[in-house]
């Protein structure tokens, strides 16, 4: 494997592999944008993997008062899924039991498209026969009756299969507090990139996983690769002096998105990573069997 | 762009219907094929050519010179392009409205826009009865988007309405959204007696009302996330003809109780 030296950061001559993904987008409201974010944190949260949240969520961007069909300020929610059939009920129980409830909330759909799925098929039954709706123009806002006024949800929303799971950056280093800061600065690069999402905690996964595992019953472990404890004891891929290694996962509403999201944390780290510890940037991938979209580091340098 | 124009030759005597006269209709039609169109029948028939001047080529204009009220169903299923009507006009204008933009320079006579489903009309003058409503057959009055009446608007506007926006500088006359269905009838100059008899669902804005029907339910002071949705979405679609945005807090009374009562009628003032 050849690799490329940029500013002192090694870049593996690897690629990404990510997955095809059912995606789709809201906005969601508020009075304020305190509290727009508070309930897209609580409706996005518990969702770092399909495996075991059912749906990967992250906030895409805030919005201005003047990007959003209620005039207040908002947050665009991105949520993927399996399939479409997977979406549904994420979508009904997130939608149900974190913004509804939320103070001040409204919910509207965020992704044009010519698919759609509905938003407020389940939720605007909580109005138990008070809900009315009000179309204007294409689209068709539902009115529930709530205790501090009204709940406004949107009939549908966009969806779109062409999404894309699992772009990813592989981030070593040989100062964990270094390494840390270096994936975090990446992580709010990749956040001004629109259309994607980084779902893991504060964008970032210590924990990457290998397919299958010795244990019955579990469909991943550790990475044991890239664990620097075990490097003496394993077939490494770490290398001598790293000390630990970060993983930025990227959901993204096209593939395009995806890769501009990996270039540019890739170019954040190339920029500032060496002085914070860092030394090598690879990707995760399964050899190339599973995942239809491979993201080849080297195509992706500055 | 090409504007097709039609003078009027004379002041018209009879009715007159113009349902023919809208863009595609006339689309690939040379003019003198546009004169030879019938628009009445009968002992007293006349083509376009009888009553109009016409003149220019047909792009996605039509220009009316003149007006009366004999002249009906002025752009009736109007689905994309502009027709200017410089004068007033009699009944039907706009109904069934699917796309593009009436405008009509005068007063409007009765049905203005009824059963229109999307498009957008614009009367400066005043509009006369059952603006938005049922003729008989109909099962529902509009059925979409959006009118703009600078002046008064006659009785029973939006009868038996689903969906769409009148807007109305002036005033609208008795027993506007009656049977009322869905969709908004707002005013900038209030409303006129017993607004919304057997308004079922749908929503009647504007700073007063002569007379409320005791059949409405005051609800108090509200301020409902949808009058910022209804206000950005008229600024949207009508630009400098839109309403003034709507206060953050309303008054609402909910009717008609002598039905489902699902309906609302907004006090901005």
């Amino acid at each position: 494997m050849s690799a490329i030296t940029r500013n002192g950061v090694t870049i593996d001559d690897t690629f990404a592999e990510a997955f095809g993904m059912s995606g789709l987008g809201l906005v969601i409201t508020a009075d304020t944008l305190k509290w727009a974010k508070i309930s897209a944190q609580v409706m996005t949260g518990f969702g770092t993997s399909v495996i075991g949240c059912g749906a990967e969520c992250g906030i895409d961007r805030e919005l201005s008062p003047s990007e959003t069909p209620d005039g207040r300020p908002g947050v665009r929610v991105l949520m993927f899924g399996f399939s479409p059939d997977a979406l549904k009920p994420q979508l009904l129980n997130r939608v149900g039991q974190c913004v509804l409830t939320s103070p001040g909330s409204a919910c509207y759909n965020g992704l044009d498209s010519p698919t759609k799925l509905g938003l407020a098929s389940g939720p605007r039954f909580f109005g138990d026969g008070w809900q009315t709706a009000k179309k204007l123009g294409k689209r068709r806002f539902w009115r529930v009756p709530v205790m501090d006024g009204e709940f406004v949800i949107e009939d549908k929303c966009g969806l779109t299969t062409e999404a894309v799971g699992g772009g990813n950056l592989l981030i070593l280093g040989r100062d964990r507090a270094g390494l840390l800061e270096a994936t975090e600065a990446a992580v709010d690069a990749i956040a001004k990139v629109d259309d994607v999402i980084t779902p893991f905690p504060g964008g970032i996964v210590r924990s990457g996983s290998k397919v299958g595992s010795k244990y019955k019953g579990a469909i991943a472990s550790t990475n044991d690769a890239f664990c620097p404890t075990l490097k003496g004891a394993v077939k490494t891929e770490c290398s001598p002096d790293t000390i630990a290694v970060l993983e930025i996962v990227i959901d993204g509403l096209t593939s395009k998105s995806v890769a501009e999201a990996m270039r540019v944390g890739l170019k954040t780290i190339i920029e500032t990573g060496a002085a914070k510890g860092v030394t090598r940037v690879s990707a995760g991938n399964y050899g190339g069997k599973l995942g239809q979209h491979h993201y080849h580091l080297k195509d992706l340098l500055p | 762009m090409s504007t097709l124009s039609f003078t009027l030759r004379q002041a018209p005597t009879q009715p007159i219907n113009l349902s023919a006269l809208i863009p595609s209709k006339l689309a690939g039609l040379s003019l003198g094929d546009i004169e030879a169109l019938p628009l009445v029948d009968g002992p007293n028939a006349l083509q376009v050519g009888d009553v109009f001047a016409v003149s220019g080529s047909l792009g996605e204009t039509i220009a009316i010179s003149g007006g009366s009220s004999f002249l009906d169903h002025v752009g009736e299923g109007l689905d994309q392009g502009t027709i200017i009507v410089e004068g007033k006009v009699g009944n039907h204008a706009g109904r069934g409205i699917k796309g593009g933009k009436l405008e009509i320079g005068g007063d409007a006579g009765a049905y203005l826009a009824s059963t229109a489903k999307g498009g957008i009309v614009h009367v400066k003058g005043s509009a006369g009865d059952f603006l938005g409503g049922t003729r008989p057959g109909d099962r529902f009055g509009m059925l979409g988007g959006t009118v703009v009446v600078e002046g008064n608007v006659g009785q029973r506007a939006g009868e038996r309405m689903r969906r769409g926006v009148v807007v109305a500088r002036g005033k609208f006359g008795p027993a506007a959204g009656s049977r009322m269905v869905g969709g908004t009838l707002w005013t900038e100059a209030g409303f006129g007696a017993r607004p919304g008899p057997l308004l079922r669902r749908g929503t009647l804005i504007g700073p007063s009302v002569d007379e409320l029907l005791p059949t409405f339910a005051d609800c108090g002071r509200i301020d409902p996330v949808i009058l910022g949705i209804l206000s950005r979405y008229v600024a949207q679609t009508l630009g400098p003809l839109a309403p003034k945005p709507l206060p953050p807090l309303v008054r609402k009374f909910a009717g008609d109780r002598a039905t489902i009562g699902k309906g609302e009628i907004l006090l901005t003032a």
